[in-house]
């Protein structure tokens, strides 16, 4: 129901500079996430966009209106927080409610909406539950439900499944990809994870020290990240960084080259030596010794490889990425 | 250095059973990974090894050592909690010498000791600096720090990692692995997370509902899972699983999988284990080990996921779902993805207990 974008927007504390020049915009209806280290500026940008906090230089338009002088309930975006702010003495309904009953809309109007807004999170049996009788997923889709109510412009989110257990994080993530699908709004969202970040953003913003590094889609960014910073930060096992020459197949120009865990091939021969093996079933996790350098390679399946062994390394030239002493990313 | 054992330990709070008769022998030296999501008795172990809580039932050894009625302090174990208890108004050094100047040793093997900590987990930096203001990554290494500069036998460690960033996780995996080499403690590690504990461990004992499901090395529990809990924990995704029927088949037996379809023909080993068992199973396979095409399970696209180097496929009908995982970025065909499963990666369970049916 709306863009949203940064022209230009600064915001400074004091000596630090929180966020820097920052132009974006996210479309109608996108998935985009915010994504780097802490500290990085992605909260900040969020409390930008709310109208907790006002930029010191730059314009923040939302559906191309100009909004910095507009407070933050007339903006009307909705936040779901890491920690979900449910009110611990209401049921899951009073916590839906609420922001409804608080706008005084008619009993009739509020009722539809929350059984709209249950039914499509799937929670109408846990709806006269209170919070703590809720598993972690619940609460979460409580959280949402409450937000998805207020017929807002635009969703935030802010880290709001990292304190799930890991099985049901893998699950929580691929059913907000499905509920902003289903719900069609614009959803921006920030996580620490950057596996989770690829698995549901459209597009990513990747962050650092208050700048936006590089903009994209998942798999441009994992495919060609501009900086050896985008590439480090997404991928795990991280991406392996080093000298030009070392391995066979890479250029042999640039001041650091890069080749993914997965794009690593290991073959009998010499050059190199195992010095750790994870095995982790539907593949393995290598972590070889080459000169001075430790680098890991991910091999599919169940591979026999023993610490101590001998092995040669080499990388696909199609794969690899080479950037230069400024850290831009050379051509290829 | 200290082998702990449990023989049939039991924990009952009132009326509920946390803890169901658990055997378990964890060697000397070796790391092990209490696994299984939350309300599984992985803390209640961990707490009765660590001396906090006191067993309904049963016995703990550490070596030929029976604990009842020993206190925590007298275990010699060092314990590492989900919430690091740091004092912030301390310096990180302080912190980190702590106990060693408790017992009284001499400041010069305090301070070497401390040092070669720091050093280890990459804390040197900050040695002087007040833990108040430090990122909780950073507090969570020091806790951990803090606990190994002790030297414990025993090392108990109950989900360390869950309050650190990702990134950081990947990290400290790591870390915690090379400390464990260097010192050869025993120790236990309580975690929700598969791919710690597979990382991590030398073996896995996964825990489900207060009750021991399998101990294995990684690969034991990943390769023949004992049974559907197993099955679907372990791995990332876990394991698909179907309910179907056996079936004779003119290229051999089969699974029926309702209206997902037929199964391709069941490898010899199994298929002959599936005629000794019943009927009505549970078809099992893992996401990685499948292949695009016609003569298997088809079955309409919800969702893929492109993760970096691999992409998860999530695929569904009534009921069922699957997922399918595949390096780089399959061509996916319209419609309705024909999913064949490796037949050497297929598994039977018995529908009516979960039970793994033995064939490979």
């Amino acid at each position: 129901m709306a863009e949203i974008a940064f022209r230009n927007v600064t915001r400074r504390f004091g000596a630090v500079t929180a966020v820097d020049d920052a132009s974006f915009t996210v479309a109608d209806n996108e998935f985009f996430c915010l994504f780097g280290p802490p500290l990085s500026g992605k909260s900040t940008i969020l409390r930008l966009i709310l109208g907790l906090d006002q930029p010191d230089a730059g314009e923040i338009l939302i559906g191309g209106r100009a909004v910095n002088r507009v407070g933050p309930a007339a903006r009307n975006i909705a936040m779901v927080f890491q920690n979900l702010a449910l009110f611990p003495h209401m049921t899951a309904e009073g916590n839906i409610r609420f922001p409804l009953a608080e706008r005084r809309l008619p009993e009739a109007t509020i009722r539809a909406r929350v059984a709209e807004a249950a039914a499509k999170l799937q929670i109408g049996h846990v709806l006269h539950k209170h919070p703590a009788q809720l598993s972690g997923g619940e609460r979460q889709r409580v959280a949402i439900a409450r937000a998805l109510v207020r017929d807002a412009v635009a969703f935030l989110m802010d880290d709001p499944i990292s304190a799930l257990d890991a099985r049901l994080r893998e699950e929580a993530r691929v059913e907000l990809k499905r509920m902003q699908r289903e719900a069609g709004r614009t959803l921006i969202y920030v996580t620490h994870d950057q596996e989770e970040a690829m698995s549901v953003a459209d597009r990513l913003a990747i962050l650092d020290q208050g700048r936006i590094v590089q903009i994209g889609t998942p798999t441009e960014l994992y495919d060609r990240p501009a900086t050896p910073f985008v590439a480090r930060l997404l991928g795990s096992p991280a991406i392996n960084l080093v000298p030009p020459g070392l391995i066979a197949g890479t250029p042999a120009r640039g001041a650091l080259i890069g080749i993914r865990p997965e794009d690593l091939r290991v073959t009998a021969g010499s050059g190199a030596t195992v010095t750790e093996v994870e095995p982790l079933g539907g593949y393995t996790v290598l972590t070889i010794a080459s000169g001075d350098q430790s680098l890991r390679a991910m091999l599919r399946g169940q591979p026999a490889f023993a610490p101590g062994e001998a092995v040669a390394i080499s990388a696909d030239p199609a794969r690899v990425h080479a950037f230069a002493p400024d850290g831009g990313r050379l051509a290829g | 250095m200290s082998a702990i054992r449990l023989e049939r330990l039991v924990k009952r709070f009132g009326a509920f059973t946390a803890l169901e008769a658990m055997d378990l022998a964890i060697a000397d030296g070796e790391f092990m990974a209490l696994l299984g999501p939350s309300g599984c008795g992985k803390s209640t172990t961990m707490n009765m090894i660590a001396g906090m809580e006191d067993p309904s039932e049963g016995r703990i050894l550490f070596g030929d050592r029976d604990m009842r009625g020993v206190p925590m302090g007298r275990r010699g174990v060092g314990f590492v909690f989900q919430n690091y208890a740091i004092f912030t108004h301390m310096t990180v050094r302080r912190n980190l010498d702590y106990g060693l100047r408790m017992t009284g040793r001499p400041a010069a093997e305090v301070g070497r000791r401390t040092e070669a900590m720091a050093e280890l987990l990459g804390l040197t930096a900050l040695l002087d600096r007040p833990a108040e203001g430090l990122s909780v990554n950073i507090l969570q290494r020091l806790a951990i720090g803090r606990s190994a500069v002790m030297e414990p036998v025993i090392f108990l460690l109950d989900e360390p990692l869950s309050n650190v960033d990702a990134a950081f996780r990947a990290v400290m995996r790591t870390e915690l692995k090379a400390l464990q080499r260097q010192f050869r403690q025993t120790t236990v590690y309580v975690t929700h997370d598969q791919l710690e504990a597979m990382t991590m461990a030398d073996r896995i004992a996964v825990m489900d509902h207060g009750v021991l499901q399998q101990v294995g090395t990684p690969l034991d529990v990943y390769n023949a899972p004992a049974n559907t809990f197993v099955a679907r924990f372990i791995g990332s995704p876990g394991m698909n699983l179907c309910a179907g029927r056996l079936t004779d088949t003119d290229r051999g037996l089969a699974v029926d999988l309702g209206t997902l379809g037929l199964s391709p023909p069941l490898a010899p080993a199994l298929a002959a284990a599936g005629r000794r068992g019943p009927r009505d199973v549970t078809y099992g396979f893992r996401p990685e080990e499948v292949h695009l095409g016609p003569g298997g399970l088809r079955l309409p696209l919800i969702l893929a996921e492109r993760i970096g180097a691999r992409t998860i496929l999530h695929l569904g009908r009534g009921e069922t779902t699957l997922r399918a995982v595949f390096q780089g970025n399959p061509d996916l065909p319209a419609g309705e993805i024909g999913l064949v499963p490796d037949p050497a990666s297929v598994r039977l369970f018995d529908a009516a207990t979960g039970a793994a049916i033995a064939g490979a």
